[in-house]
This record gives C-alpha cells, sequence and structure tokens, in this order.
C-alpha cells in the first residue's frame, strides 16, 4: 500500500512539471530536398511548414529535425540514424521516396522510433509487419483500382498503358493490369518509356493505332504534360486518359487547358472534397505559397500534425508507438486509422478520389460520397 | 622502417575505432561510408591513376557487384553471402573483359566517353529486365552469415575496412612489380611503352580486370549493409564521377591520395547534407539564429549542398590540381 | 503503322540534338577538352528564352536575337576565368572542372528558379499539320529544325569564309601549328567557347517551346550530344550535324519497332559499334583519336 502511493505521488510529481513547462516535442521529418525528386519536396516541405504553423498556434510547440535524403537511400538511412541516437527524436515523418522510405521502414524496428510514411506508394514498405512504420497515404495498387472503378459503369472493353520506367511507374501499372483482367479489360499497348525524353510521338502512335477505350499514364512532373501535347498532336482520342497521380495531378497540368481539359486521374487529396479542414487548407495555402497545393502537401500536414499532437502527449517512442496503433483522427485527409489488413501493417485506409480537370480546375467526380461534380465521359477535344 | 611503423599504428587504430566510438550507428555510419569511398576510389586509382585509364563507368562494376548478389539471395536465401560476392566478382570481371575489349583500342576522351557507354548500357539494362527487380529495385530480407549480427554496423565496418587493406596492399604491391612499371609506362606514353614490347591491352585489361573486382566487392557488401538497391543507387554515373573526385582531390596515382580525398569529401558532403554546418554557425553563435542570414543558412544550405559540393570541386580544380597530397610532394 | 511518322519526327528532334552536338564538337576541336557542363548551358539556354517570353513577351524564337550574343559573351568568360587555367592539365582534372562549373549552374538555378518545372506554352506550342496518310508534323519542332538548319549553314560560312573562322579551324587540326603561324590561340580557345556556349544555349531556347524546363535537364541531353559527338568525329561540325539526325531517328525507329524503353540501349550500342568500326568518327579525321 505504502509504495502504491509513494508511486502515485512520485508520478504526479513527475508529471507536474510537464503541465507548467512542456519542452517542444522532438520530431524528425526526412525529406528530398534535393535531386530528382526535389519538385515534389518542396510541396512536401510547405506542407509540413503549415503543419508546424497551426501546431504552434494551438500551443503545440514542436522542435522539428529537418533532414534531406536527396532520394538516395544511403541518405535517407544517415537521416534515420541521425534523428533517432544524435537527435533524440520521439518519432520520423518521411521518407518521400520509395526507395528511401523502403531501407528506413526496414531499420525502424531496430531502432524502435516510429516512422510515419506520408506518400511513399510502394505497398510492401506496409507489408513486412514492421511494428513502427505507419503509412498515411493509399498504396500503389489503390491509385488503379479507383481510376477503373471510376470509369466501370462506362463499359470499357480495351485498355493501353503508358508510363515512366521508375518505381512508382511499374508498380502501379502491375496492379492496374491485376485490375483489368478482373474487370475484363483487354491490354492492347504497354509502352513504359524512360523519363525526360523530348519525343514521345512513336511511343503515342503505336497506342493510337490500338486504339485503346482507356489510355492509363503514369508520369511525372512535366513528362505529363508533354505527353498530352504530343497526344494532341497525332490526334490520339481515347475514350478517357486515365492518369495515376504526380504529374496528372498538378495545378501546372491543370492551367494547360488546351491539351489537359476531361484528363481523369487519382489522388490522394482535393481541396473541394468534403473532408474537414481540406478547403480551407488549399486557400491557406495558396495564400502562403502562392500556387495550388498538390496531395503530397496534404499528406505530409496531416501526417506531421498526427505525428506532433499524438507524440505531444506520449513523449517517448514506445508510447508514441502504442498510441498510433491505437488512436484514430480526423482532419484535411479525412478519418485515419492505421490498421491491419489485407497483408498490411498500421495501414491507413484512406480511400482515393478521382477528379477530373473541368475548365481547368480540378473537380473530385468519385466516389459520389465525396464529390460534387459528375464525371465527363467520353473524353473529348 | 618508419612508413611500417605509421602503417602499424594507422591499422591499429581504424580497427579500433569502433570500440572507441562505442554503440554510435549514425557515426558508424559515416565511417562506413568514408572506408567505402577510400576503396572505391583506391581501386579506381590501379586504373586510373597508375595505367592512366579513366574510366567514367566504374558505378557499372559497383552495380554488377551489388545486383548479382541481391539477385542470388533473393533467389537462394540460403546462400552464403560470400559465395555471392565471388559471383559478383565474375560478372564485375567479364564485364570488365568485354568492355576492355572493346575500349581499349581507343585513347583518351574516347576511353573516358566509351566507359560512360557501357555503364549507361548496363544501367538501362538493369532498369528494363524483369529478373534484376527493374525500375522496383530489389529489397532483401534478412540475412546471415556466421552468427553474425548483420544488423549491427561493426561487421560492415570491418568488411570495407578489410577491403580497403586489400586494395591498398595490391596498390603498394604494384607501385614495386614489373606490371606497375608496365603500367605506369603505359601511363606516360602509349606508343613508347608500345615500342618497349609492352602488351598494352594485356597490361590495361590486367589492371581493369583487378579494380572492377574489388570495386565490385564493396558493391555487395553496399548492398547488404543497405539491403536496398535500384538503378539510381548503384548503377547512376554520379557515384562512378564521385569516385573520380575523391581521387583527384586526395591524389591521382598516389598510394594514399584516394584515402585522403574521401577522408575529407564524405564528412564533408555529410555535413553539408544534414546542415551540421548551418547549425555550428548559429551554435557557435557566429550567426545569430534570427538574424537574415542565420534563416537563410538554416533553410537554404540544406538546398544548397550540391552547389557547395560544385564550387569545392572547382576550387581544387583550379588550386589543388595535384590534390592534397601534391601539397606536400616536392614536384617532380 | 506508317514508316514515314517516325522517321520525320526523329529527324526534326535530331535536327536540335545536332545543335547541341555541333556546339559540343566545336569546343572539342579547338581545345581538345570535353565539356561536361554543355548540358547545364542548354538548361541556361532555355530558362534565358523562358523568360525572355514570360516577362517580356518576346516569342522564344525571335529572342534568339538577344540569346545568341549573351550565351556567347556568357561562354567567352567562363572560358577566360575557368576552362583556360586548366587549358594544359590532364584531361580528367578538365572533365572535372566541367562536371563543377556544371554542378553551380544547375544547382543555382535550383536556388533561384526553384524545381517547378517551368512550360513554355505559346500559341503553337502543340499544333501540328496535318499530311495525308495521317502523317502529322509538330508546328514549333518545325520551326526549331528550320531555325537549326539556317544557323548550321550560317556557322558552316563562318568557318570556310572569314578569317576567325579559319583562324579558328586552323587551331582545331593543329594547335601547336597555328600558334606557330601566329595565331592567337588562347583568343580561339575563348570565342570556340562561346560559340559553343551559345549553340548549346540555342538549342535549349530551340527546344524549350516542345519541352520542359528545368535545372537538371542538361543531364539527358548531355549524354546525346557526346554519342552525336563522337558518331560524328570529334570535332567535325559536319559529322555532328548528320550524327544528330542519326540519333534522332535511331531513337524514333528503335521505340517504333523495338520499344520505348530499349531505345537508349540501341543509341549506346551504335556510339560503340561507330568507336569500334570507325573510331574517327563518320566524318572525323583519321588519326585524330589522341
Amino acid at each position: 500500500m505504502k509504495t502504491k502511493i509513494a508511486s502515485i505521488v512520485a508520478a504526479a510529481l513527475l508529471a507536474f512539471p510537464m503541465l507548467v513547462y512542456s519542452a517542444p516535442v522532438k520530431i524528425g521529418f526526412i525529406n528530398s530536398i534535393t535531386g530528382k525528386e526535389a519538385q515534389i519536396g518542396e510541396n512536401l516541405t510547405n506542407g509540413a511548414a503549415m503543419a508546424i504553423e497551426d501546431l504552434n498556434a494551438k500551443g503545440i510547440q514542436v522542435e522539428l529535425f529537418k533532414e534531406d535524403d536527396g532520394g538516395d537511400p544511403k541518405n535517407a538511412l544517415a537521416a534515420y540514424e541521425k534523428l533517432v541516437t544524435r537527435d533524440a527524436v520521439v518519432g520520423v515523418v518521411g521518407p518521400y521516396t520509395s526507395g528511401c522510405a523502403n531501407v528506413v521502414a526496414s531499420r525502424a524496428d531496430q531502432y524502435q522510433v516510429p516512422l510515419l510514411v506520408p506518400a511513399a506508394a510502394k505497398e510492401e514498405i506496409t507489408m513486412k509487419g514492421y511494428k513502427n512504420v505507419f503509412r498515411l497515404n493509399a498504396p500503389a495498387n489503390v491509385y488503379s483500382r479507383v481510376l477503373m472503378d471510376a470509369v466501370k459503369a462506362y463499359k470499357p472493353k480495351t485498355i493501353a498503358f503508358v508510363y515512366a520506367a521508375t518505381d512508382f511507374g511499374v508498380s502501379t501499372v502491375k496492379t492496374a493490369q491485376e485490375n483489368a483482367v478482373k474487370m475484363g479489360l483487354k491490354e492492347v499497348a504497354n509502352e513504359k518509356y524512360q523519363q525526360g525524353q523530348p519525343d514521345y510521338r512513336p511511343s503515342l502512335s503505336k497506342v493510337k493505332a490500338a486504339n485503346p477505350d482507356l489510355v492509363f499514364l503514369v508520369s511525372y512532373d512535366a513528362d505529363a504534360i508533354l505527353l498530352m501535347r504530343q497526344a494532341k498532336e497525332i490526334g490520339l482520342t481515347p475514350k478517357a486518359f486515365l492518369g495515376a497521380g504526380a504529374g496528372y495531378t498538378t495545378a501546372q497540368f491543370a492551367q494547360q487547358t488546351e491539351i489537359s481539359n476531361f484528363v481523369v486521374s487519382a489522388t490522394q487529396w482535393t481541396d473541394d472534397v468534403n473532408w474537414a479542414g481540406a478547403a480551407d487548407f488549399g486557400k491557406r495555402y495558396k495564400t502562403k505559397f502562392g500556387k495550388e497545393p498538390s496531395y503530397h502537401a496534404a499528406c505530409a500536414y496531416e501526417a506531421l500534425r498526427i505525428m506532433a499532437l499524438t507524440a505531444s502527449k506520449a513523449k517517448n517512442p514506445a508510447s508514441l508507438r502504442a498510441a498510433l496503433k491505437a488512436g484514430s483522427w480526423s482532419g484535411i485527409m479525412g478519418p485515419v486509422k492505421f490498421a491491419d489488413y489485407n497483408g498490411f501493417t498500421n495501414q491507413n485506409n484512406h480511400p482515393m478520389l478521382v477528379q477530373q480537370i473541368q475548365n481547368g480546375k480540378y473537380e473530385t467526380v468519385y466516389p459520389a460520397s465525396f464529390s460534387k461534380k459528375k464525371l465527363v465521359y467520353p473524353f473529348k477535344r | 622502417m618508419k612508413q611500417i611503423a605509421l602503417v602499424t599504428i594507422l591499422a591499429a587504430a581504424a580497427i579500433a575505432l569502433p570500440l572507441i566510438i562505442g554503440e554510435n550507428p549514425y557515426m558508424t555510419g559515416i565511417l562506413i561510408s568514408v572506408l567505402m569511398m577510400a576503396a572505391l576510389s583506391s581501386a579506381w586509382n590501379i586504373l586510373g591513376g597508375y595505367a592512366g585509364q579513366y574510366s567514367f563507368g566504374h558505378a557499372a562494376y559497383f552495380g554488377a557487384g551489388a545486383y548479382t548478389t541481391l539477385i542470388l539471395l533473393t533467389n537462394y536465401s540460403t546462400l552464403n553471402p560470400l559465395i555471392c560476392m565471388a559471383a559478383g566478382i565474375i560478372v564485375a570481371s567479364l564485364i570488365a573483359l568485354i568492355t576492355g575489349t572493346i575500349v581499349f583500342r581507343l585513347r583518351g576522351h574516347y576511353f573516358g566517353l566509351a566507359s560512360i557507354a557501357v555503364a549507361e548500357i548496363v544501367r538501362l539494362s538493369v532498369l528494363n529486365f524483369e529478373f534484376t527487380g527493374g525500375a522496383q529495385g530489389i529489397l532483401l530480407s534478412d540475412i546471415s552469415l556466421w552468427g553474425l549480427d548483420l544488423n549491427s554496423k561493426n561487421p560492415f565496418y570491418y568488411g570495407m575496412l578489410l577491403v580497403l587493406a586489400v586494395t591498398l596492399g595490391i596498390t603498394a604491391y604494384l607501385r614495386t612489380s614489373k606490371t606497375g612499371y608496365y603500367l605506369m609506362a603505359i601511363r606516360e606514353d602509349q606508343d613508347a611503352a608500345s615500342s618497349l614490347g609492352i602488351n598494352l591491352s594485356f597490361y590495361k585489361n590486367k589492371s581493369l580486370v583487378i579494380s572492377a573486382a574489388l570495386t565490385s566487392v564493396l558493391g555487395s557488401l553496399y548492398g547488404l549493409y543497405i539491403r536496398f538497391i535500384d538503378t539510381s543507387a548503384v548503377l547512376d554515373l554520379r557515384l562512378s564521377i564521385e569516385i573520380i573526385l575523391t581521387a583527384i582531390i586526395g591524389g591521382v596515382g598516389t598510394l594514399w591520395g584516394p584515402v585522403v580525398g574521401a577522408l575529407l569529401l564524405v564528412p564533408l558532403a555529410e555535413m553539408l547534407r544534414s546542415n551540421l554546418l548551418g547549425d555550428a554557425l548559429v551554435k557557435a553563435g557566429l550567426v545569430s539564429d534570427t538574424s537574415a542570414f542565420g534563416i537563410f543558412l538554416k533553410e537554404n544550405l540544406a538546398h544548397a549542398h550540391v552547389l557547395v559540393y560544385g564550387i569545392i570541386t572547382v576550387l581544387c580544380i583550379l588550386y589543388l590540381p595535384k590534390g592534397v597530397l601534391g601539397l606536400f610532394r616536392r614536384t617532380k | 503503322m506508317s514508316f514515314l511518322q517516325p522517321l520525320l519526327s526523329g529527324t526534326l528532334t535530331g535536327g536540335v540534338y545536332a545543335l547541341a552536338g555541333i556546339g559540343m564538337s566545336l569546343v572539342f576541336g579547338v581545345m581538345n577538352i570535353s565539356n561536361f557542363a554543355h548540358g547545364d548551358l542548354m538548361m541556361l539556354g532555355m530558362y534565358l528564352a523562358y523568360f525572355a517570353f514570360t516577362l517580356l513577351h518576346i516569342d522564344p524564337y525571335l529572342s534568339l536575337v538577344l540569346l545568341i550574343p549573351t550565351a556567347f559573351m556568357f561562354g567567352f568568360l567562363l572560358e577566360k576565368l575557368f576552362i583556360n587555367k586548366v587549358i594544359n592539365h590532364p584531361h580528367q582534372n578538365q572533365i572535372l572542372l566541367t562536371i563543377g562549373l556544371g554542378l553551380i549552374m544547375s544547382n543555382t538555378a535550383l536556388l533561384a528558379f526553384t524545381s517547378d518545372p517551368k512550360i513554355l506554352t505559346t500559341s503553337y506550342s502543340s499544333s501540328a499539320f496535318n499530311l495525308p496518310g495521317g502523317i502529322s508534323i509538330s508546328v514549333p519542332l518545325l520551326l526549331s529544325f528550320l531555325i537549326t538548319c539556317v544557323i548550321i549553314a550560317m556557322l558552316y560560312l563562318f568557318l570556310s569564309k572569314t578569317t576567325t573562322g579559319m583562324a579558328l579551324r586552323a587551331t582545331s587540326q593543329n594547335r601547336e601549328a597555328a600558334q606557330l603561324m601566329g595565331i592567337n590561340v588562347a583568343k580561339m580557345s575563348a570565342i570556340a567557347f562561346g560559340l559553343g556556349t551559345a549553340l548549346a544555349a540555342t538549342a535549349g531556347a530551340l527546344i524549350a517551346p516542345t519541352y520542359y524546363i528545368h535545372p537538371l535537364v542538361g543531364h539527358s541531353f548531355l549524354l546525346k550530344a557526346f554519342t552525336i559527338c563522337v558518331l560524328g568525329g570529334l570535332g567535325s561540325v559536319v559529322g555532328a550535324g548528320v550524327g544528330g539526325i542519326i540519333i534522332g531517328v535511331v531513337e524514333a525507329m528503335s521505340s517504333t519497332y523495338l520499344s520505348s524503353d530499349w531505345k537508349d540501349v540501341v543509341v549506346f550500342v551504335l556510339f560503340l559499334a561507330v568507336l569500334l568500326l570507325r573510331p574517327q568518327g563518320l566524318f572525323g579525321k583519321k588519326g585524330g583519336q589522341s
């Protein structure tokens, strides 16, 4: 009895200073600030900066340790090890690229410091049963599934794939092929390309000759604009262009109305979805950074917010892991819960959205519960 | 005699280092990178520094080791990693021999450009084939070797150290052997060497294969250490260039030059990447945290680390063309 | 599928590659330096054209009038300040210097212009002529090709008819002999590097309306420029011109009849084959490979 009282008193004494003075919670953030993925990395940086601002406004002090991996797994590992051993952070958000996230995730259980992956799509990251790895965004297979679900009602018969020879491109198309078989779609062309080429016309001409109902595209950045320009030039007009995330979800792409109008794309987030705070986040982001937020920005914002909120109560990595596992949140990314399902561990079963560019603006068109506008099908110039 | 004593002290220090710094994975990780770059650059130096053949495609051999090892281990997980490493050596040597046969008939610029072409063919083939994991790369699950804890860093530290020692040993031996003299003769004047009866392509190929084999072992070690490889991590032109840069900044054609280069460049790159430099300036009170310059340092130095790297390269080439070791050596 | 479509689009794209290749070949011939910053100079040309278009509202093709002299001066200064200092150094030092300069250029651009790719959209960016037989020709690509032809013709006249041009060629053929003949080879080097830079920047500006602009785009064009140079024979202007078109057509053909992800491999294999069978390149002078 005596010892019990003593321990309660001791616990109260220990807890007391925290009530009057709460030290900033230390969180690590690994991102690709330089290197090939720097453009998307910048969106994540901006999203994280807004999260810190909002957390500070709520009185939650965060000391953020920012690390650059340059897209190199070796650097990502060094960054993670620095964060957990030198800087003694309680949790880490990142890295952005699938390769880096894969490597860091494989070490998270060794160091026992939770890792929250905000936007890397590779499925295996949360399929290895790592206890300390959590992922906010939906993995690669959801991109193709949601896109095909959106056009299912129109009964397309054939599909062609045009995609970048990158991890994301290949992974997404692999799952898309499985989904296509399930839907009874016939694959009529498969064009994998090396990024950054000036001339995609030969590949697109082959696709045009196969005359598919659906053209499924995975491209980064400006390649998306280039491909659609050249598709218009050679007169490729399927019933729908389906773009899986990345290059087809940028504001810059939407602005090129001449080529991008009615292109359908899958995304983790839009600013017109009816999730709490999404529209407001979009507006504030635009004022602050002078451009539309991409879904990566929203993912980073929400990941960091969840990490900081949870960590400010949990204080140490072990209880942070338990709190992440047990908790649920609701914010600009909709409801978030890290669950175990279909072979995934600690994976947020995030519903992806399908959007279509209509008059230079992204409009959410699927699933119906989140959308205001209707899909325009078939595609027209 | 003095030299032997010095080398013994250095070796003892290198062996004891992990024990001194203790359980510090971050620091050990940086040391592993230093050793790896020193060994890579030393292996390149055998071909570039002594035979005078500037290969811009050494990433191909590094990648050959890493890919062979990881492909074998994903398919036959019970295989001893050392056997996979040996297989990597064979693959890298084969690529080296094919390359050598094609490109050693060429000289100067042509050799450098052709070595890039070969490396790009290897990189693009790995990217396009399915069995190599293609663009998705290869992620390795746990591996085991003689009950060593391969999640800890020390086995890799000593592995890299051993390869570095072997590479330096071969270099030191070459310097005083017949082969070494022939190589240096080829470097100084190919035509004269040829007219003296030196079989140019035999000796060039010999040094290329030695260099490629050592590079592939390092690639295997890297693959086992990081346990994830893709083409941009192990087959990129940037890696080849980093290897040469390290040798040149240390001192090409010297025994210790590549080691000195790695000791300087790797920690510098890490300090720039992790913004330790910017933080240190702020912490030392030299720059105020809230001043415009302080904010600039904190926010932008991370973005600018490759820029700083470029500036250092240019300054080194202009003012230290013989490398850091060149400073201490009498000009011939 | 039509055989003519890839042939045409390959030729037109190859024309712009050719311009980049010629710039590099010129520098190589006169100075005996492999310029690894060439791709980054192209990138600077792209940004110049972009800002001329967005800030000054000058059509990217018209902006060449401003861009060429600016780029020439930039290259001239670059040579005087840096390249010139290593002209007698070993090859690998020269290469690393240009790599360092390239890193400085691309990463300064990254800081200044951010990593958001810029798209230069003109009124004719995605318009095309449609020929009978379902063949289409991109308008901006055709314009770029025609301008390339004019520039190559002018360069050819300059090199063969003017005193400076002849001095450049003499330096290219034999640096020592040219010096003995009283040619100021240091000045020729600066002029050659200036011209090389101007050509790279022009190639960048010409490709900008059909491509995108990003601080790190230089890399992919650098390897192409090298391949073209070697194919045509290092130092040969005509060779680089033909080499560029060959590369463009080979790329288009191999992505049509083989597969688009293997087309770069085809180009590099071709490159090695030329090195093996004809080391001096298609148009190079014999024995020039030292």
